[in-house]
């Protein structure tokens, strides 16, 4: 069976790694207390029930867009780096 | 909601424990393990639709797999009456018969620890957690309800220091230490206990902050403080006029002697700092210094790391380049211009001369040999000293030249690892095998204060710039506290510069 590229990743820990890595950059940026302060306020207005699935639904597309270009280009180029340095080893072996 | 979970998750720990719960997170969750992120790899697909995305869950029950997007986990969930499952991005777990995720203490702590396991595993530092308040530090949060808040045109922290003589080489020190982000935090967290707090230089800072925190905007008289720097570093004694370097190595010794004899605190942010001292001044204040002493026989090198507080950098045109005339010379000699060109010069290999033979530990012959400093660790708050005064036997001068400093500052073309290109140059942007160190190592830090020497040298005062916000910088002339630009700060002529790392890590690995 092909393993897929998500595989390779998972499989080395990168995507961990790499997920660590997105999770503090956007700390670091500020985007999660954004965040924060975004679902806040829905729950501010649509009381303490609000479910999941409908905090989610408001929030997903305001925090995507929110996310500095910065942030995406540093997560691309590692993981662009991750996947071939993972191919130049399955060639060495 | 409350964090008691729910009844339907209550019935079934209380039937089958918390160990389905940590098996499907030390797998698919977290993956503590190589084998664990093998399994993860291959198996983390939806029974359904073979999808490995789309909020990916696990039945707590029979470890099903089954997207939420497409409706796959819900499905499985009614088909089956298995009704809790398990987010496999994040280990929440969600109540098909609440409707929703739950949050449940106990699980809480167990996806926590398997968190800082997967970190262990890939040779990560501490992943980061948000604080979260204690049982007890919520008690104390509904005690006292009065919350202050820091708006941008705040002023708060803003206080001006009377002069008692020409003690302002004092004030500008204790403004810039009052200015670092993470000092503050320190002593406004009531990090210092004190069995001997009545001649305690450490609790006398402590009030210090209070009293810059507390909103009364009268300037302070640093009588007492000055008592107990006198005593405890009694070449500084007397009012004249003293160098504020000099008082600014004292002081953080003085500082580092008391915390020391009183420490049994836990380590806050580093564990093993070069100086091998957890006291909150090493942990902010102390880096590594890397010295490798090349023998020009036989290639030996000799290393050795010291602990320093500072860096004191030249500012002369470098010795032996022949100055301007000698056009292009190598070794790029003149005078620095900039910080950048400071750290360049204070790193590069430097050839100890047919004169100053050194003993190889390799040959066991006296040889010539090069001596190369590099920067092995680097503290929090990095200060650089500018040899702006020269003391020699003939005169005593000042050196006034213009030297660039930014107010971003990276650190990695300085680091060891980098300088000496011996190891790992070739990996591409850092990110080695399992995501070792230079993955998440950033060394970038930003101007916090500047320490300016006005005048000359038998006239001289000492005035302070400090950013009391972000963007937000004030000039601290004694007494007076007035606004300044960001441009006033970086054409200013600086002495000591004070930078602050950027980003800190959380808790470290313990191999060096
Ligand atoms: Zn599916
Ligand atoms: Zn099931
Ligand atoms: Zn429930
Ligand atoms: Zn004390
Ligand atoms: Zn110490
Ligand atoms: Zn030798």
């Amino acid at each position: 069976m092909k393993t897929s590229p998500h595989q390779t990743l998972v499989k080395a820990g990168d995507r961990d790694g790499l997920k660590e890595l997105l999770r503090r950059r956007l700390v670091e940026c500020g985007w999660r207390d954004e965040v924060k302060l975004i679902c806040k306020e829905i729950i501010k207005e649509n009381g303490q029930d609000i479910t999941y699935d409908a905090l989610l639904a408001m929030v997903t597309s305001r925090a995507r867009s929110r996310v500095p270009d910065v942030v995406k280009k540093e997560l691309l180029q590692k993981i662009k780096n991750q996947l071939l340095a993972q191919e130049e080893k399955l060639k060495l072996t | 909601m409350s964090d008691h979970g729910c009844i339907h998750l209550n019935n079934f720990k209380a039937a089958k424990g918390i160990q389905p719960y940590k098996v499907i997170h030390s797998f698919f969750v977290t993956s503590t393990s190589n084998e664990a992120r093998v399994r993860k790899a291959v198996s983390c697909l939806c029974h359904t639709c073979k999808s490995y995305k789309d909020r990916l869950h696990s039945c707590l029950h029979c470890i099903f797999f089954g997207c939420y997007v497409k409706g796959h986990i819900q499905e499985h969930a009614k088909t089956k009456k298995h009704f809790l499952a398990v987010d496999l991005c994040y280990g929440n777990i969600l109540c098909f018969q609440c409707g929703d995720y739950v949050y449940d203490r106990e699980l809480l702590v167990v996806a926590k620890a398997q968190w800082s396991e997967t970190a262990k595993s890939l040779s990560l530092g501490e992943f980061y957690r948000t604080w979260e308040p204690s049982l007890y530090e919520v008690e104390l949060l509904k005690k006292n309800p009065r919350r202050r808040r820091v708006v941008e045109n705040s002023t708060i922290g803003l206080r001006g220091l009377i002069n008692l003589g020409s003690t302002c080489f004092m004030n500008c020190i204790v403004q810039a230490l009052i200015h670092t982000p993470l000092l503050r935090d320190y002593f406004l967290a009531d990090r210092h206990h004190c069995p001997q707090p009545n001649r305690c230089l450490v609790c006398e800072v402590s009030s210090l902050f209070q009293e810059f925190y507390s909103g009364n905007k009268a300037p302070l008289i640093l009588h007492k403080l000055l008592h107990l720097i006198w005593t405890h570093a009694r070449h500084l004694a007397g009012y004249e006029q003293q160098d504020a370097h000099e008082f600014f190595i004292a002081t953080l010794d003085v500082l580092h002697r008391h915390c020391e004899q009183y420490s049994q605190v836990a380590p806050l942010i580093v564990k093993d700092n070069p100086h091998h001292c957890n006291c909150i001044i090493d942990q902010i204040f102390t880096g590594g210094l890397q010295s490798d002493v090349v023998c020009q026989a036989c290639n030996g090198v000799s290393t050795t790391i010291d602990p320093f507080w500072d860096i004191s950098l030249d500012l002369g045109p470098t010795a032996g380049s022949g100055g301007p005339s000698s056009g292009l010379s190598k070794e790029g000699g003149g005078a620095p211009t900039s910080l950048l060109d400071c750290l360049e010069r204070f790193t590069r290999a430097e050839h100890l001369g047919s004169s100053a033979k050194i003993k190889c530990n390799n040959c066991q012959t006296y040889q010539e040999s090069t001596k190369q400093l590099t920067m092995k660790q680097l503290p929090i708050v990095a200060s650089f000293h500018l040899k702006r005064f020269e003391h020699s036997s003939i005169q005593d001068k000042k050196i006034s030249t213009f030297i660039s400093f930014p107010e971003q500052l990276d650190m990695t073309p300085f680091m060891s690892h980098r300088r000496n290109g011996n190891n790992n140059s070739a990996a591409p942007n850092g990110l080695h095998k399992n995501g070792e160190d230079a993955a998440f190592s950033d060394n970038r830090y930003s101007l916090f204060a500047v320490i300016n020497h006005e005048g000359s040298l038998e006239t001289g005062h000492y005035t302070a710039f400090i950013r009391q916000q972000r963007d937000q910088w004030f000039k601290c002339d004694d007494h007076l506290i007035t606004r300044a630009r960001l441009k006033d700060v970086l054409t200013s002529e600086g002495y000591l510069l004070f930078y602050h790392k950027q980003i800190l890590e959380y808790g470290r690995n313990s191999k060096v």
